[in-house]
């Protein structure tokens, strides 16, 4: 085993009340990537080229 | 009045149907066939496979739900296409065949306006030779039956090992092509918190086996992510996450034989190599289910309709990887032959893998098939749907709804333990899915701001939250609609 993650990293990691917040930060963040929105990559031209 | 039809219940085929429902007056008739009676929240096996949750709390029964509703639901399996109808029959149909209930083994053409093939992948655990769950000591996760059985051998083996057996487990990939590593990926580090818990860590020898060619590829080409004020390889990330928790690893491996307790498989290299182990997970590769299509006069018409799976509108002209384009990824779903098909989620057949393809030295392939499981099936069956409402209100397919992958965000929230307090998650965003180099030169082909890695307790609260918001929209509850998919 090799320790990759140091014990302070650790214990933010698993903190609950850090960590509290870094779920309402996800969830957020998460929210606006994800229902961000999506679409098309294909402009004009290569629509009418296909 | 007009007839969709659904074949398929899963979060595809469940979505479609939910949302064509409720936007649709009740003169329009919308039909559901699947083999399955149950509708299950896939992303949560992994904890059935390890004790923590049962089965029914990932499911539910679709009959009543859909009674309820308004859907007819047939219980039943595809069998062939007909898109034209045949002498007999103007309109399009389905031939499907009843899996249960007292028509059980009848078959019954289901007509439709619209079809929605939302079928998902056939595990084809029969292309890697004695890869069968529950048999060989090896299991699956990817249905509950599967995770069921896979938690009934693990429990097993924590016994034996809480008697001072020495044991080695095996997890990852069972193909030289599968796709999903992120299920096994979550499953290998609860098995690992699992054993921990059970204090017979120390007693395990476990490796993960992948047909990745480095670690963190997860079938999507791998991604350069934030991590915290870093910027880190995906690869550097899991290789980080492995190295912390004890977990060895196989790359490049194609699984192509399992025998009781050996797993045998060719590397890029071209060598034959075998691994022994007590317990193993591995993922089936996925196929098509292998439908075939006739026209009005019989004729078969299968090419038309799939390509082992549904044609859409990708571009499917073969080119190498450096040509690859992230226009060559469908944005309407719909069959080019048969305007009125779509296939959303993992029933359409993809342009090409998104990871860079590779042969070992004897010319096998061996790298992962492109994932478009979870949120992508969501998304791609609700822009699907949307786009048949306009067409049967407005009269025309006006192909609004448009969603590429390479134009998609999607949050991966893999669970690395499960414990109210001692539970961790790793929660990964990405922009968009299928990397677009044209776009984002410099930084994998993706948005960085938006891809994103990050790793502790509230992953896990998050991937929790996510399933009981998920079964509550599944179930059609109150304002189900506002949930995004």
């Amino acid at each position: 085993m090799t320790q990759r993650i140091s014990k302070n990293k650790r214990f933010w990691m698993m903190n609950p009340v850090w960590q509290f917040f870094k779920y309402l930060w996800l969830s957020l963040k998460g929210m606006l990537i994800v229902a961000g929105g999506h679409g098309s990559t294909r402009s004009k031209d290569y629509q009418k080229s296909h | 009045m007009a007839t969709i039809l659904i074949l398929g219940a899963g979060i595809s085929g469940h979505v479609a149907a939910s949302h064509l429902r409720r936007k649709l007056s009740k003169e329009h008739q919308v039909v559901v066939v699947s083999p399955n009676s149950n509708y299950q929240w896939i992303p949560s096996n992994i904890w059935v496979g390890i004790g923590r949750m049962k089965s029914k709390e990932i499911l539910f029964p679709l009959a009543p739900l859909y009674k309820k509703k308004g859907i007819d639901f047939k219980q039943a399996k595809a069998i062939s296409f007909f898109p034209e109808g045949d002498k007999n029959e103007t309109k399009p149909y389905v031939l499907a065949e009843y899996v249960a209930g007292e028509n059980k083994g009848q078959q019954e053409k289901v007509i439709y306006d619209y079809l929605i093939n939302a079928t998902g992948p056939k595990l084809n655990f029969e292309a890697t030779a004695g890869l069968i769950p529950g048999q060989n000591k090896t299991y699956s996760v990817c249905t509950y039956t599967h995770a069921n059985h896979a938690w009934e051998g693990l429990n097993a083996l924590i016994q034996e090992m809480k008697n001072g057996k020495k044991a080695k487990i095996l997890i990852g990939t069972g193909h030289a092509k599968a796709t999903c590593q992120g299920a096994a990926f979550e499953y290998i580090l609860n098995v690992e918190q699992e054993l921990r818990r059970h204090k017979v860590r120390d007693r395990a020898e476990i490796t993960w086996i992948s047909n990745e060619y480095q670690l963190g590829d997860f079938g999507m080409d791998g991604m350069l992510l934030s991590y915290g004020s870093n910027i880190m390889k995906s690869s550097e990330m899991v290789e980080m996450v492995f190295e912390d928790r004890d977990i060895k690893w196989i790359l490049g491996a194609g699984v192509n034989k399992i025998e009781d307790g050996k797993t045998h498989y060719e590397t890029l290299e071209g060598e034959q190599k075998t691994e022994t182990y007590d317990f193993a997970m591995l993922i089936p590769s996925f196929s098509g289910h292998g439908f075939k299509a006739f026209d009005k006069n019989n004729n078969e018409i299968t090419d038309k309709l799939f390509k082992g799976f549904m044609l859409v509108d990708a571009d499917y002209t073969p080119k190498p990887y450096e040509e690859w384009t992230a226009q060559d990824w469908p944005e309407t779903y719909q069959n080019p032959s048969y305007k009125n098909i779509f296939a959303p989620g993992i029933a359409f057949a993809p342009p090409h893998s998104i990871s860079k393809p590779r042969k070992s030295k004897s010319g096998t392939e061996i790298f992962p098939s492109p994932p478009r499981t979870g949120m992508p099936s969501g998304i791609t069956a609700k822009l699907v749907a949307d786009t048949i409402i306009d067409t049967i209100k407005k009269g025309k397919n006006l192909q609004e709804h448009k969603g590429s992958m390479a134009n998609m965000g999607a949050a991966c929230i893999a669970s690395a333990g499960y414990g109210t307090f001692s539970g961790s998650g790793i929660s990964i965003t990405t922009f968009p899915i299928v990397p677009d180099y044209k776009k984002y030169p410099d930084t994998h082909g993706r948005k960085l701001g938006k891809t994103f890695g990050e790793i502790g307790l509230a992953g896990h609260w998050l991937k929790l939250t996510l399933h009981y918001v998920f079964m509550y929209k599944a179930k059609m509850k109150p304002f189900w609609w506002l949930l995004p998919e």
